[in-house]
């Protein structure tokens, strides 16, 4: 079965002995608490104003009946990434062996070709000064914590996380809980139609969330002046 | 009210749009130059749009690599070890250095002052070269097949339509009072922006009556200032008028300096802003996603 959906060979969806690490974000248990944000800030030293994960929230309803909804981003590791096709001197890559989307920060040029071909939005460019590390002007994306997941960790994002939302390991395993839950549960990826196979499976994300919405219309106009303001004393 | 949007910057900012638009120029003029070897009426423009079209790729070239954010990297786009050819940037790249090297050779052949059969073979080896510039720079765009326009497979085909008129136009500025080369261009430039015309129309319908981000996406494109560089600029005064100005002298077979310049001078401000509003048009959507 999985053999046969298989239509691009850069896929790692059911081949024997590989590791195929996925997320899964269960947003029924999200509370908005923004404690992954900051503990991937922690771990990379992630500058101010780019970010490797984010909880954007929408309030959807009419009131009384409102509720704050959640969605946890981040990068899909997608198993067929436009952005590792995209990269001009293969910067950018895909581990087999785990499906982890890495960066060659040493070769990146800087043309910003994955940016342009990742649907997500997951990667920025490091700006020019960083507090403690020396990476600066290439770009950058969440890694799936390739550094702690090699040693048995789980990705900082997922340590943290307080309602237990984000659950991470390997699909290719079935004794695992993601293939628990993608198996025992209803899931959404984000932007399924741009077939980009993504790694991080939502349970319960809302529509008002994973779609454009019309009010994107007049969001550039609203949020010019903060873009501006934010260009004007951060340069990228 | 009270949601939180991340906001994104976008890929790419307007200094790719002036390297499209100078690399669509220096594309035109190759093709005038190996022109001018089959077509008498253009022989007088064979040097001059042969050195422009070296100088503008000096341009361009610069401006491609200083837009990277590691511009002393761009050597590795040309590392055997690194390049990836399944991204359009990397036959780019190739494609730029060949047209280097070709265009220097012709010109090196041209200063011989004689029509060697070597000049006109250099002359279409460059003129094929750089036809490769305006589709690598098309296919940067419609391989990003989830950005509604630029996901179009026309978009090649619009920039080759662009380069031809952008370049006519600058040749027709170039060749001055010689009627005969003129007239040749004149018509050149006629079924090229028509060409524009009919391609932009059919971006804008397919758009229109796309998904929700198509939709949007022909909003962000059609109204505010984008609509005005767009509707106003790139349409109505870069492509309707010309078209219109030069179809009124292709019927009465004769057109005056001031007919031609005005045309010449509407196409190069109108494949600017198109330029401009197709690369950062449907971008703006994305931010917000
Ligand atoms: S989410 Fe974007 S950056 Fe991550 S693998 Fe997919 S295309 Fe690449
Ligand atoms: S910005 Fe770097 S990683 Fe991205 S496509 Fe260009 S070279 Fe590759």
């Amino acid at each position: 079965m999985s053999e046969e959906l298989r239509v691009s060979p850069i896929e790692t969806r059911g081949v024997a002995g590989k590791k195929r690490y996925a997320m899964v974000v269960d947003t029924r248990r999200c509370i908005g608490c923004m404690a992954c944000q900051v503990a991937c800030k922690a771990e990379y030293d992630t500058p101010l104003g780019v970010n490797r994960t984010w909880v954007p929230y929408k309030v959807v309803g009419t009131y009384p009946n409102v509720k704050k909804q959640f969605l946890p981003r981040l990068c899909n590791h997608c198993d067929d990434p436009p952005c590792v096709r995209n990269c001009p001197v293969d910067a950018t890559y895909k581990v087999e062996d785990g499906g982890f989307v890495l960066q060659r920060y040493e070769r990146c040029i800087g043309c910003r070709s994955c940016m342009a071909a990742c649907p997500y939005n997951a990667r920025f460019m490091l700006p020019a000064h960083r507090t403690y590390s020396s990476i600066t002007r290439v770009v950058d994306k969440c890694t799936f914590c390739f550094h702690r997941v090699t040693q048995n960790l789980v990705p900082a994002c997922v340590q943290t996380c307080v309602g237990r939302s984000r659950v991470f390991g390997d699909l290719n395993d079935p004794t695992s809980e993601v293939s628990w839950l993608v198996t025992r549960n209803a899931t959404q990826v984000l932007r399924p139609e741009e077939g980009t196979k993504p790694h991080v499976f939502y349970i319960g994300a809302d529509r008002n969330q994973t779609e454009f919405g019309r009010d994107a219309y007049s969001k550039p106009e609203v949020m010019e002046p903060e873009r501006s303001a934010f260009k004007r004393h951060f340069k990228i | 009210m009270g949601d939180y949007v991340w906001f994104h910057d976008v890929s790419w900012h307007a200094s790719y749009a002036i390297y499209f638009f100078v690399i669509g120029i220096l594309a035109g003029l190759s093709f005038l130059s190996y022109g001018s070897w089959i077509t008498p009426a253009l022989r007088p423009l064979r040097e001059k749009a042969a050195y422009l079209s070296l100088l503008l790729l000096a341009v361009g070239g610069l401006l491609l690599v200083a837009d990277l954010s590691q511009p002393l990297r761009f050597l590795n786009t040309l590392n055997p070890a690194y390049l990836n050819f399944s991204s359009p940037l990397a036959w780019g790249a190739l494609n730029i250095v060949a047209f280097g090297v070709a265009s220097v050779l012709y010109i090196l052949e041209l200063r011989k002052g004689q029509d060697s059969a070597r000049g006109k073979m250099l002359a279409l080896v460059s003129a094929l070269l750089a036809l490769g510039l305006p589709i690598y720079t098309g296919y940067d765009l419609t391989v990003h097949q989830s950005r509604p326009v630029w996901n179009t497979p026309v978009i090649p085909v619009l920039f080759v339509a662009l380069a031809i008129a952008s370049g006519s136009a600058v040749g027709s500025l170039l060749s001055g009072g010689n009627a005969a080369a003129q007239k040749v261009l004149r018509e050149y430039m006629l079924w090229s922006t028509a060409g524009v015309g009919v391609i932009l129309i059919s971006i804008l319908g397919t758009t229109s009556y796309g998904g929700t981000a198509q939709e949007l996406t022909f909003m962000i494109l059609t109204t505010g200032t984008m609509g005005l560089i767009f509707i106003g600029g790139g349409i109505l005064l870069g492509t309707a008028a010309p078209v219109a100005i030069l179809f009124l002298a292709h019927m009465r077979q004769q057109a005056t300096a001031t007919m031609l310049m005005l045309s010449a001078l509407l196409i190069l401000l109108g494949s600017a802003a198109l330029r401009y509003v197709l690369l950062m048009g449907p971008q703006h959507l994305q931010t917000l996603y």
